[in-house]
């Protein structure tokens, strides 16, 4: 072996960890500097939630619960899908809940709902409910509760009011009606939603995880207890494609959105580069151009590191 | 005005724990014990409005629900763990959560035992089940411990140790992919909300 390849490959192997994270801090700069438009391929784990609360639309006997167990540590994964989901169901007049189980997670809900609010003309006990804080150790209650009455079990929301005189409760009693949960988290609280909603209640439960956390999810989506699940920001980037190709479209032919259809979603590019579509609703496919670029650089340290490590072990022998 | 001053202390927080990259210095120490000092200083008010007196204070005092001072009490046991003398008396508030997971129990078989064992049990009518069925019987084996893995069996029990390799692949991938999320979602922050350079 020629002395030159491993002395390079010797002082890779005991290179100074701060240049990597040079190298990768500008793998991540740059894509986010400038945007390229790269393609979101929709999975189906993803696009079964839309397709759920697609199905949701218009209709007054049926609303979405988003339940927030994370803090702000993980928002850049989470944040987005909450987001997308929460415009989904504005653009969609979709009746949408949302709850907080840790005090962290309280500002987040009001971020997101503030976030995707601001572009439509929706009411607070109307159009949407937060439900807001409860605490961890009343989950339990809570989630069997809601199976029988949601207003029993939650008394009152964020704002104090009484959850039975919103009009929002008009026709929502419990999970029949409030049938899709999404569990937003960085930990696996959705195996409780499976264990007591889904098991006892027959609710459909989905789970908005961070990527730590989809291979312990994988197993409850293979059996179908688990009806979809976004996972990590490339989840948040598919969901933000299938709102903007769906539920935000607007033609003659379609003026609230158009339904759902795998050929129209192969077939569309939506432009992130561009002003077309606001950066908030853009975000994690901005942050997944980043990502991929990160991946390459990781995967190259990865081959680089292994192929010194056998060429420098080699020589020793 | 407000907006930019929180703007500039967040990304003067979020550079400071990034610091700790080049060495552990003041200012990582410093944004470390501010952000234990501000979670619990925000909690503590939130869990006092949302738990204390809406579940306390107000059923006891106002509704007069006499019955609420019996668990009251017996949750206020938790704080006997700082006393070493009658530190025992914190066990029994335990007890009770312990006969929480009790009830759990049942249900958490169906999920995350019947269920999962019925689909594992599906026939085998193509290339993905068949995965599952090899890797599930394989992983099992290895798992049993009665029989040393050597000949035929051990054979069969190092795929099972393959097909967790691949398992713990997998999800490292996905640890790596999570934590290049956190970091896009501060550089986004620091270039786009503090810097103005991406939106």
């Amino acid at each position: 072996m020629n002395k030159n390849v491993i002395s390079f490959f010797n002082k890779i192997q005991n290179i100074d960890r701060r240049y990597i994270y040079i190298v990768v801090a500008f793998s991540i700069i740059i894509p986010l500097l400038i945007p390229f438009n790269s393609r979101t391929y929709v999975t189906k784990p993803t696009e079964d939630i839309y397709k759920k609360v697609d199905s949701f639309a218009g209709d007054e006997n049926k609303a979405v619960l988003m339940s927030f167990t994370h803090d702000a540590s993980t928002m850049p994964e989470l944040f987005p899908m909450e987001v997308s989901v929460l415009r989904h169901c504005f653009e969609r007049n979709i009746k949408v809940f949302t709850i907080c189980w840790i005090p962290a997670a309280a500002p987040l809900v009001d971020y997101a709902l503030n976030t995707a609010r601001e572009d439509f003309d929706v009411q607070s006990g109307v159009d949407y409910c937060n439900f807001g804080y409860k605490p961890y150790v009343l989950r339990l209650p809570i989630m069997l509760g809601m199976g029988d009455d949601i207003a029993k079990a939650v008394e009152t929301d964020s704002q104090g009011r009484k959850v039975e005189n919103l009009e929002i409760m008009k026709n929502i009693k419990n999970y029949d009606d409030m049938n899709l949960v999404i569990d937003f988290a960085a930990s696996g609280s959705a195996l409780q939603w499976i264990t007591y909603a889904r098991a006892r209640f027959g609710a459909n439960i989905a789970a908005g995880v961070t990527a730590v956390m989809v291979a312990d999810n994988y197993p409850y989506l293979q059996t179908g207890q688990l009806m979809g699940m976004f996972r990590g920001l490339k989840g948040a980037a598919e969901y933000e494609k299938l709102v903007d190709v769906f539920a935000a479209y607007e033609s003659e032919d379609y003026p609230n959105g158009r339904p759902f259809s795998k050929e129209v979603i192969k077939e569309t590019r939506v432009p992130i580069t561009g002003d077309t579509v606001p950066y908030k609703y853009k975000k994690a496919r901005i942050g997944m151009n980043a990502q991929s670029v990160a991946h390459i650089m990781i995967i190259f340290f990865i081959l680089l590191g292994n192929i010194g490590y056998f060429i420098t072990r080699k020589k020793e022998l | 005005m407000f907006e930019i001053i929180s703007t500039f202390v967040a990304a003067f927080l979020t550079l400071s724990i990034f610091s700790f990259l080049y060495k552990d210095n003041p200012f990582y120490k410093f944004a470390e014990a501010l952000l234990v000092g501000v979670s619990m200083g925000y909690a503590i008010p939130l869990v006092y409005e949302n738990v204390f007196l809406p579940y306390v204070y107000t059923p006891i005092f106002l509704s007069h629900k006499f019955i609420i001072i019996i668990p009251a009490l017996l949750g206020s046991l938790y704080m006997f763990r700082f006393s070493k003398n009658l530190g025992w008396l914190a066990r029994y508030p335990i007890v009770f959560g312990m006969a929480i997971v009790g009830m759990s129990v049942p249900m958490s078989i169906h999920s995350s035992v019947l269920v999962q064992m019925r689909s594992a049990m599906l026939p085998i009518d193509g290339i993905n089940t068949a995965l599952i069925f090899i890797g599930t019987v394989t992983i099992l084996l290895y798992f049993f411990f009665s029989k040393a893995h050597k000949g035929i069996y051990g054979k069969v029990t190092n795929v099972g140790i393959w097909f967790m390799m691949i398992g713990f692949g997998a999800s490292f991938g996905y640890t790596v992919m999570a934590r290049v999320s956190l970091l896009i979602g501060r550089i986004q922050f620091l270039l786009g909300d503090w810097l103005g350079l991406v939106r």
